[in-house]
């Protein structure tokens, strides 16, 4: 419960790394309409698509530094020596930057499908499905930042992006499922599924490549 | 027991000898057999009914993409052997494989898509095959500039073993994506339990194109693992001897 | 003595099907994409390792 609150602390001093992220979200939905015409019947379709791309970026940019700070100020290096279990803090680490940057983005994006899609229905099916895979870009860009740690580079980051495309595969048929009122429930327990597996194996790899960092 | 099986096969010097050793022989056999196999796709095997001639790329297209799956999931295996037991020799192959897997990959991208013309009338279709094929090049390609943007070598080597670890669950997604979801590509003509659904004169050729191109592939490997150890070995004084 | 799919080289080479098409084209293209490929890979390693044993020695 300490790291949690200390955690979030950290966080919340530094505006620029929760507000930023939740702000170019809003930028690139509000900006969205503008490049399409105005009551284009594709405004929906093509909705969707801007909704996840613009998930899947504001999750990159919110993991620009995130252990940066701490490799800089040495405070990584305590706590790989302190703490018993490492993967247990970045967990926690990566599950403040959720609450504090991914759930806003969900919410925010649950509300833009009201105002496309005009269907109450829709926005409250996609919102779980916001939640859940901005976690788990999330987790995935923490770990390619990990990977290049020490260099401070977007290389890592860049590396994973192969791998969430798959994630956007599926997203994509969630709307479809969404929308023709077939298995939503279906791909949410499988959305689960691969979230539990995730939350568990990625803060353990990023521990393992963190002290491989710093020996 | 098996530490020590393994530590006698791992030291790089012999891995080189032993593979100077077998690499004419692989290379001529495997040479001949894929010139005997493309001959006798091209020139040899009848028309098909539905494709009419272009179905010929099989011989081609079939051994690349299935040469760069199991191309990485050497990788993965020699990753995971690095990991635990901490042979050089296994870090040494899994960055060694990455550029033959980028080739073989890009082969298989090309010719598929070329192949799309006659067949879909398209050369490019998003359907769920191609999109992990084209994941798989930018992951070779990902781990190639990765390993290269570190001066360390050790660290290098752990984080390249991680990362293709961390992507081998592509490679699923990839056998898997014809099943899971209704795609344009063809979905396997040839399993493990059922009778193939591909004619017996088509089939052989492809079986000595697919045995003939893996050779080639080998080869490669060997060719590019060698670069690599006399590389990074290049202090040590075997190397002066060998060389 | 070989049973061919094809009576004379020209129709081997524009390999004419029966929708009409010629398929020659885009067979033969992609058997010099693979066998280039092949080739350029094995010369540029070879050339590789030669330079690097030079250095070395």
């Amino acid at each position: 419960m300490n790291i949690l609150y200390f955690e979030f602390l950290k966080l919340r001093k530094k505006s620029r790394g929760w507000l930023g992220p939740i702000l170019v979200f809003i930028l690139i939905m509000t900006a969205f309409p503008l490049t399409v015409e105005f009551l284009n019947e594709d405004l929906e379709q093509a909705f969707f698509s801007i909704l996840w791309i613009a998930v899947l970026l504001v999750m990159m940019l919110a993991t620009e530094d995130i252990f940066l700070e701490d490799f800089n100020d040495g405070s990584l290096e305590q706590l790989v020596i302190h703490t018993e279990s490492l993967s247990f803090v970045i967990g926690v680490k990566i599950l403040i930057y959720w609450a504090l940057i991914g759930i806003p983005v969900s919410v925010i994006g649950s509300i833009y499908c009201l105002g496309i899609t005009s269907s109450y229905e829709m926005a409250l099916l996609i919102f779980p499905v916001l939640l859940i895979s901005s976690y788990i870009f999330l987790n995935l860009f923490c770990f390619g930042n990990s990977l290049t740690l020490t260099k401070g580079s977007v290389l890592g980051t860049l590396i994973t992006m192969p791998l969430l495309l798959p994630l956007l595969v599926v997203l994509g048929k969630v709307v479809i499922a969404i929308n023709l009122g077939l298995n939503y429930f279906d791909f949410l327990i499988l959305l689960l599924g691969v979230l539990s597996i995730i939350i568990v194996t990625i803060p353990l790899i990023i521990s393992f490549v963190i002290r491989a960092h710093l020996e | 027991m098996i530490k020590k099986f393994i530590h006698q096969f791992a030291s790089p010097k012999t891995y080189l000898k032993q593979v100077d050793k077998a690499y004419s022989f692989i290379f001529f056999t495997s040479l001949s057999i894929y010139l005997i196999a493309i001959f006798w796709g091209l020139l040899l095997t009848p028309e098909d009914f539905v494709q009419g001639h272009s179905y010929r790329i099989i011989y081609l297209h079939v051994p690349a993409s299935f040469i760069s799956q199991s191309l990485y999931l050497g990788m993965a295996f020699a990753s995971a052997i690095f990991l635990i037991w901490k042979v050089k020799l296994s870090a040494y192959l899994v960055r060694s494989i990455a550029p033959i897997g980028a080739m073989t990959t890009f082969i298989a991208l090309v010719s598929g898509s070329i192949w799309g013309i006659p067949t879909w009338g398209t050369w490019w279709a998003w359907d769920a095959r191609i999109i992990s094929t084209l994941i798989l090049f930018i992951m070779y390609l990902g781990l190639i500039s990765l390993h290269d943007s570190f001066t360390n070598n050790e660290k290098a080597d752990k984080f390249l073993a991680i990362l293709v670890l961390v992507g081998s669950v592509n490679i699923p997604i990839i056998k898997m994506s014809v099943e899971w979801w209704s795609t344009l590509h063809q979905s396997a003509s040839i399993t493990i339990t059922q009778k193939p659904a591909i004619d017996p004169s088509m089939l052989y050729p492809l079986f000595a194109s697919a045995i003939g191109f893996t050779g080639l592939v080998i080869c490669l490997v060997i060719l590019s693992s060698k670069l690599h150890i006399l590389d990074r070995e290049r202090n040590k004084s075997w190397v002066k001897d060998y060389v | 003595m070989f049973n061919f799919a094809f009576s004379s080289i020209s129709e081997a080479i524009l390999m004419e099907s029966q929708n009409g098409q010629n398929h020659g084209i885009y067979v033969w293209s992609v058997f010099f994409i693979v066998f280039g490929a092949l080739i350029l890979t094995f010369c540029i390693y070879k050339n590789k390792i030669r330079n690097l044993s030079k250095k070395i020695k």
